[in-house]
């Protein structure tokens, strides 16, 4: 059954020149459809049109057919739209409209004036099919960001949609709120529902997926080329004195007690992964290492020189006018002279210098702020989720960038739940196993056996 | 009542009950304690810098030399309590409005709107949930332009952490339009999930303020009430037994059970 098809679309945002979807023509009906493709390559764009937020909520220029569930995309407004089309977006904190989890799965209820006496069942309903039952009465504030991606999708569920569909809905979560989510997309599906999903992250779905297609450069293609094996540049071994070293540190975030007398160092080139699930810890770790926040027991030592950070958020940096302006501002910061254009080439940003960062796709703006923050010779990088958002060229990318700081003899740490990153040969591990509260960290086996890391045995009161 | 009578009883009176319902029905994680250090800092601020700057009264505690500009004079008694009282009325007020934010869940005042203001309530609402979000990326943009090299100084130097914070921010509500249109807000008529039920205890509240109040401003225009004046020299009081009475009935809301709601 056919629930939703294109023909020939065209669509330019507003003020555009180039198009950001091309002469698309899809037909989509019952099961899985997987939309893969680079960053800025139009998944967004395609995605939205499936239930008019293009072109109704972004304005420009519209060309072609759509027919979505029986209606004219074009004279449909994405309200109408939305009783046949659920979506879930990619950022799981900027889509709820409620404080509590039930209150907020009733939203779309309450807008087509369902009478109460029959919301409290088809919220309940929603919430079951995602696997969120016991969620239903928590606060939006205490879930964590796969519970809270669930729910997202159980709120887009509400309506009874013939059709979800998902824009990167996993790329923020860690293993095990992806490995949720994709559960209850799959039960979805096999309940009869259409679910389309955009997404960098294809580990999961890729072997579940009915149909899998890509879009690069507004054009769509049918199929998804296979992975490129994980980059292997630089072999370990060759590390310099420690560079930096936490020595029984402790620190706490409001009342709760996140690193626990933790003991690791890495040395000079030597480039260390933390993984654990989110909540376990990594962020803090970073911090900590960063000066940003002060331990309440133990030492740190960082090398001289510069500390680079990358947060979580790209738009936590970028501001300037320009990325070219961006990657000048630290350059200029730290006392470089030059730089600017290996800096760019490095991220494959000189096609987009001149642009304005916050134009970007969410990839391409990932990309801007690691070029920001890399750019010069930092004496310790801490990257915290870098490849959130980012396709299989970019993350190539990173992990050469990453290489290179190290074979210059600079220091590095990545903060990820990205196992593909932390598999990279020349990475070493440590894991936060377990999560919150209190994680214990511990060192997997390394090929050079240098990483230390201690897990302490006492629990402390909270 | 805090702010319509100088009488020290029944500010009190006003700044005990309010206290009384924040100790009974803070929110979990409500900042109580920073608002009751103010309240005090308030009172007490008072209580010191009015002795110091006004030099009226009888009982003079100490004389500071004249030549001192605007501190030179007598310090009184009067001076010192008149502070205390003007500082009592301000925290009496302070306290009456704070439980609207820290007893109150904001989604419940909203939810409490008229049906006619359904539309109006689920953007507040929505507009309410980005706020804690705005302040966790002021901290993380903040901490990130530090790492960048950035300094806190002149009001220039700011447009690095509020423009960022200002961007994302917007960027955050458009997010979060697309995801209200998204699901079928403003398609037409609204019903709501759950509309606060009036109950009992409800109606005792609003009861016991409106007595508390109506018995007050009658009394007030019968010349009983009375004000107090501490200058030019302290007298105790006057205390109104009705009044007092009335005023009794401002500590209903921290008495009754809190049965009933989510």
């Amino acid at each position: 059954m056919r629930l939703a098809s294109f023909d020939r679309l065209q669509y330019w945002y507003p003020g555009a020149s180039e198009p950001a979807l091309r002469d698309v023509s899809l037909a989509v009906g019952e099961g899985l459809t997987l939309l893969a493709g680079p960053s800025g390559g139009g998944k967004s764009t395609l995605l939205r049109a499936f239930n008019g937020l293009v072109p109704h909520f972004h304005g420009g220029r519209f060309g072609g057919r759509g027919l979505i569930a029986g209606l004219d995309l074009l004279t449909t407004p994405t309200s109408r739209l939305a009783r046949s089309v659920g979506f879930v977006f990619q950022n799981p904190e900027a889509q709820f409209v409620h404080g509590t989890v039930e209150r907020d799965v009733a939203f779309a209820l309450e807008n087509v004036g369902l009478p109460r006496s029959r919301m409290a069942d088809r919220v309940e309903e929603a919430l079951a099919a995602v696997g969120a039952l016991p969620l239903r009465t928590r606060r939006i504030v205490t879930l964590s960001g796969g519970e809270k991606q669930r729910v997202a999708l159980a709120g887009a569920l509400a309506l009874r949609p013939a059709l979800v569909v998902l824009d990167e809905p996993t790329s923020q979560l860690d293993e095990e709120g992806a490995r949720a989510l994709v559960a209850a997309c799959l039960r979805l599906r096999d309940s009869g529902t259409a679910v389309v999903a955009g997404e960098h992250r294809l580990d999961l779905l890729r072997a579940v997926a009915d149909r899998p297609l890509t879009i690069a450069g507004g054009r769509l293609e049918e199929g998804i080329p296979p992975p490129v094996p994980a980059a292997r540049h630089r072999p370990p071994g060759g590390f310099g004195e420690v560079a930096w070293r936490l020595d029984g540190v402790s620190a706490v975030l409001g009342q709760a007690q996140v690193l626990d007398e933790l003991t690791l160092e890495g040395r000079s080139g030597e480039v260390v992964a933390v993984t654990g699930s989110n909540g376990s810890g990594k962020t803090t770790l970073l911090r900590v290492l960063a000066g940003l926040l002060a331990p309440v027991a133990g030492s740190i030592t960082r090398p001289p020189g510069r500390t680079a950070y990358l947060p979580q958020d790209p738009g936590a940096i970028l501001h300037r006018p320009t990325v070219r302006e961006e990657v000048q501002l630290t350059l200029r910061r730290s006392g470089a002279r030059d730089g600017l254009v290996p800096a760019l080439e490095e991220m494959g940003l000189v096609a987009l210098a001149g642009r304005y960062p916050r134009d970007l796709s969410g990839g391409e703006r990932q990309r801007a702020a690691i070029a920001a923050v890399l750019a010069g010779v930092p004496a310790l990088a801490l990257l915290d989720e870098p490849t959130r958002g980012m396709d299989a060229a970019a993350r190539r990318r990173l992990v050469a960038a990453i290489d290179r700081l190290a074979s210059e003899g600079g220091s590095v740490v990545v903060a990820t739940h990205d196992e593909e990153l932390a598999a990279a040969a020349s990475f070493i591990r440590a894991s936060a196993p377990g999560s919150w509260p209190p994680p214990r960290w511990s060192a997997s086996p390394s090929s050079s056996g240098r990483l230390r890391a201690r897990a302490s045995r006492r629990r402390r009161p909270r | 009542m805090a702010l319509g009578t100088t009488n020290p009883w029944y500010r009190g009176l006003v700044a005990l009950a309010a206290a009384a319902l924040l100790a009974r029905r803070a929110l979990p994680g409500a900042r109580v304690r920073p608002l009751l250090r103010l309240v005090v800092a308030a009172v007490a601020g008072a209580a010191i810098l009015n002795p110091l700057v006004g030099h009226v009264g009888e009982d003079v505690l100490v004389t500071l030399p004249p030549a001192l500009p605007v501190l030179g004079g007598p310090v009184t008694l009067e001076g010192a309590v008149f502070g205390l009282v003007a500082g009592l009325g301000i925290a009496a007020a302070v306290l009456a409005v704070a439980p609207l934010s820290l007893a109150v869940e904001s989604h419940d005042l909203v939810n409490a709107l008229p049906d006619q203001l359904n539309r109006t309530g689920a953007a507040v609402s929505a507009a309410l949930n980005l706020v804690p979000g705005l302040a966790r990326g002021y901290a993380a943009i903040r901490e990130a332009q530090v790492m960048r090299g950035w300094r806190p100084g002149g009001p220039l130097t700011w447009g690095e952490v509020l423009v960022p914070t200002l961007l994302t921010a917007l960027e955050d509500s458009v997010q979060l339009a697309e995801a209200m249109e998204s699901r079928a807000y403003g398609s037409g008529r609204r019903t709501s999930f759950s509309k606060p039920r009036w109950r009992l205890q409800d109606s005792l509240v609003v009861a016991a303020a409106g007595v508390a109040v109506s018995v007050f401003v009658a009394a007030r225009a019968l010349g009983a009430a009375a004000d107090w004046h501490a200058y030019p020299s302290l007298t105790v009081p006057e205390l109104d037994l009705p009044v007092l009475a009335a005023g009794l009935l401002l500590f209903v809301p921290a008495l009754i059970p809190a049965s009933g709601r989510p």
